[in-house]
């Protein structure tokens, strides 16, 4: 236990000292990693620990990214408030969404794609909702306003994100090691034999799916203060679900340390190789998703726990 | 106001992309009814089968309908070859992982593709691209009306296959029972490989019909594998009869809501009937409730 | 004092099959209660009636004097009566000490409180040594302990045993015999439903008071219906 603590103090040190090092390029893969991470745990709370095999969290991101962009942009709010309110609503539709969902008992394969449905029904009224500027998107001008989340140079950004994911990892954590994390491991095992152990399963399904959504949010809102811009085609598509399930799936579902792991593998080297002056950058682009998706099949095949797995096998 | 001749001939044109659809969907939902697996990369598929039709066109000169010759046996091929190499693998593990891994299959594809062909819409012309023929108010055009009638033959080959053959029984009694099957002496894992590859050849067939009138990019499946989902689930999933008429059905919504609203509120219109239907009828609007 | 459960007039059916018809029994405090059946004879559907799996279509559950009839399963565990399944529902990427654990958390709210109680029930049933292995790689009287105790953690005052003994080698069922004995000790009531008639039996013959309690009929297809044997006792 000790010997873990101090692991995870190094391992954050050398984080913290990263922005001391890396030039704003890798910089910015750095925080694409993170952010990719952050939000593999947030989805890794539904689906990872509760079972509840979401497809439809891009419509959780698009909540919080659009909530704070237009809170501020209408009302004056400074998006690190706005954030919170994104999380809010995205939590109530979560919680609205799942009651529904499980009254009428719909599982597995049939949650999966009724969440997909959810969001992309989200997507086409986004498309076509003149308040939000619809298809168009929304600009957010880049500027030094700290006190509301904009930032010129990278390393505010990466801090930001650090903390997040350094926050999400502790909730993890503290999740694991609460009566509501172990009802949502007995959901994720056996509905029937949950029930029959006293927990109340649909009361921990929605749970779970409200505070995932709501953790959800608050990525969406760093995506809008970060790239400044904000569109169904970017926060409302198959993309930030796919993000998140690739870091969970690859580093290991249901723990703490594999969402991340998966993430800064997959999102970060990724970015990162986007980021090198290589000849021909599209082609390296593209040659190593085509690696990662080769890699994740072959990873769920040999190791369905996720590469996380790896380590403990040995300890 | 629109006239009533718009109307028919959107009513035609969804005739025409519904039975397409229909053949995709019914391809995705063997493939589930028999395996208990959701393939995420059946658009791919599709999208694979129209790069491979436009290529044998563009370098050989050969017609679409001609390469079926080509594209159907290859494709027969790449489903078994997927069924061997990597769903077998995986045909126990629970239904997440299935996700993950045909979603995996679906990102090499579009990858693939977009490494060798980059993501530029392309199309062909074909003699019979622009033609059409004036019947009463409409007027049809060739290559579609051509690509329904493939599609409506194939899927009606499909039916007798299923219903009449020993292997289409041993589909269908698997689809039901797998233990059940496997103890009357079906070879499940042969039915499986089979129906994997059948449903794979179904997706080849609808791709390589509508290379004449379609463009192709390597990100062309994912809105063949929405429809697909749609469409299964309207039939119930598992369900080909139910898929026949969910794809016509969602060929003539297409059409129509086209006329009278934007693309993409007539996507979520869909996908709103889609989540109802998950909710109140999960065995489909056309099937009937398992007891 | 009324008793610990009540069964009264419950039927159900599904679809063409009557599972249960008119079911009639009750089970009192510190009392062992056997239902003997063969397969298909509606003893696993009578137990869903009583832990709220199914709500019946006519009749009432009384449990601790309270009517339950349509309560969702976990609350009529949280009342006190806990099952074990037939075909044992480990939780297959759970740890044993986390399975128990689980159950424990129904009467405890702390993490360490219930971990406590976990390694009781685990020294109890035997399988202490086996509590860092994964539910998936467990042997069938091994899944067996574990669902017993699973339903043991709860805190039950109704322990609910379905086929404990299905499955098991001669020896077997003595060792699983003796534990149930044991856990009727404790004071906690036991409704045993079993088509190894041996076992019921022996649990009850061992208190000497066969046949007295409980006259269950379990109507099943057609004209195939049964007295269910009653076995119970007295500790």
């Amino acid at each position: 236990m000790k010997g873990r603590l101090a692991v995870g103090v190094v391992a954050l040190g050398v984080a913290a000292a990263v922005p001391l090092v890396a030039g704003q390029h890798l910089l910015t893969a750095f925080i694409v990693a993170l952010h990719a991470a952050y939000m593999a745990l947030a989805w890794n709370v539904a689906a990872g620990y509760a079972g509840q095999f979401s497809l439809g969290h891009s419509l959780f991101y698009g909540i919080g990214a659009y909530a704070s962009t237009m809170l501020y942009l209408k009302l004056g709010l400074t998006p690190w408030v706005g954030m919170f309110a994104g999380a809010a609503l995205a939590g109530v539709v979560g919680v609205l969404l799942a009651l529904g969902v499980y009254r009428y008992n719909v599982r597995g394969i049939f949650f999966a794609l009724v969440t997909l449905g959810a969001a992309e029904v989200a997507k086409g009224l986004a498309d076509n909702w003149h308040w939000i500027k619809g298809p168009v998107g929304i600009l957010l001008t880049m500027k030094a306003a700290p006190a509301e989340f904009f930032f010129l140079r990278r390393e505010p950004y990466y801090y930001v994100a650090l903390a997040m994911v350094v926050a999400m990892v502790a909730i993890s954590l503290v999740l694991e090691r609460s009566r509501l994390g172990q009802h949502f491991l007995a959901v994720r095992e056996d509905e029937a034999a949950a029930e029959a152990s006293g927990v109340d399963t649909h009361r921990a399904k929605t749970v779970a799916i409200g505070l995932s959504a709501a953790l959800t949010a608050f990525a969406g809102s760093f995506y809008a203060q970060f790239y400044l811009y904000v569109s169904p085609e970017t926060v409302l598509t198959f993309e930030p679900q796919l993000t998140m399930m690739l870091g969970t799936m690859v580093g290991g579902a249901g723990t703490a340390l594999g969402p991340v792991l998966g993430s800064v593998l997959f999102s970060g080297l990724g970015e990162a190789l986007r980021n090198l002056p290589f000849e021909n950058t599209r082609q390296v682009v593209i040659g190593s998703k085509l690696v990662y998706a080769i890699l994740l099949i072959v990873i769920l095949i040999y190791l369905p726990g996720g590469l996380i797995t790896l380590g403990r096998r040995r300890a | 106001m629109i006239g009533l001749d718009v109307v028919v001939q959107a009513l035609l044109s969804g005739l025409f992309m519904g039975s397409v659809y229909a053949l995709i969907a019914i391809g995705f939902t063997l493939v589930f009814g028999v395996t208990d697996i959701v393939n995420f990369a059946h658009g791919h598929l599709v999208m694979a089968a129209m790069f491979v039709t436009y290529f044998l066109f563009k370098t050989a000169h050969l017609d679409p309908y001609l390469s079926l010759v080509v594209v159907l046996p290859l494709f027969f091929g790449v489903g078994a070859l997927l069924y061997v190499l990597v769903i077998q693998r995986i045909v126990e593990a629970p239904h997440s992982a299935h996700m993950m891994v045909t979603l995996g299959l679906l990102l090499v594809f579009e990858n693939l593709a977009n490494l060798f062909f980059g993501g530029d819409l392309r199309g062909i012309t074909t003699k019979y691209t622009t033609s059409s023929f004036v019947m009463g108010p409409v007027a049809v055009p060739l290559a579609r009306l051509g690509a329904a009638v493939v599609s409506l033959l194939a899927v009606a080959v499909l039916g007798v296959f299923l219903a009449r053959t020993t292997l289409g029984k041993a589909i269908r009694a698997s689809a039901n029972n797998r233990e059940g099957a496997a103890l009357v002496g079906v070879n499940v894992p042969r039915v499986y490989l089979v129906s994997f590859s059948l449903g794979t050849m179904a997706a080849a067939l609808a791709g390589a019909v509508i290379v004449p009138f379609s463009l192709v990019s390597p990100f062309v499946g994912h809105e063949f594998i929405l429809k697909a989902f749609v469409i299964a689930v309207l039939g119930g999933l598992g369900s080909v009869p139910g898929a026949l008429a969910g794809g016509l059905l969602i060929g003539f919504v297409e059409a129509l809501s086209s006329l009278y609203i934007s693309a993409s509120l007539g996507n979520a219109i869909v996908f709103a009937i889609l989540i109802a239907v998950l909710l109140y009828r999960p065995w489909g609007i056309f099937g009937q409730a398992k007891v | 004092m009324s008793a610990l459960l009540a069964v009264r007039g419950v039927s159900k059916r599904f679809g063409g099959l009557q599972a249960l018809s008119n079911v009639t029994f009750g089970v009192d405090h510190r009392e062992i209660v056997g239902i003997i059946g063969p397969n298909g004879a509606g003893k696993t559907t009578l137990f869903n009636v009583i832990t709220g799996v199914y709500a019946p279509d006519l009749g009432r559950v009384e449990l601790r004097g309270m009517d339950v009839t349509g309560w969702a399963p976990h609350r009529i565990c949280r009342l006190g009566a806990a099952r074990t399944f037939q075909i044992g529902k480990p939780f297959a990427a759970l740890s044993v000490l986390q399975t128990v654990r689980i159950g424990a958390l129904n009467r405890i709210d702390s993490m360490a409180g219930a971990t406590a109680r976990a390694l009781e029930v685990l020294e109890l049933v035997g399988l202490a040594g086996k509590r860092d292995d994964l539910g998936r790689h467990l042997t069938v009287i091994e899944r067996k302990r574990l669902e017993l105790a699973r339903a043991l953690a709860t805190g039950p005052a109704l322990l609910l045993l379905d086929e404990v003994a299905a499955g098991l080698r001669p020896n077997e069922i003595q060792e699983m015999i003796a534990l149930v004995r044991r856990i009727a000790a404790g004071g906690v009531s036991v409704l045993i439903i079993e088509h190894v008639l041996e076992a019921v039996m022996r649990l009850s013959a061992r208190r000497g008071v066969p046949g007295r309690g409980l006259h269950a009929c379990l109507k099943s297809r057609a004209s195939r219906w049964r007295t269910a044997t009653c076995a119970c006792s007295t500790t």
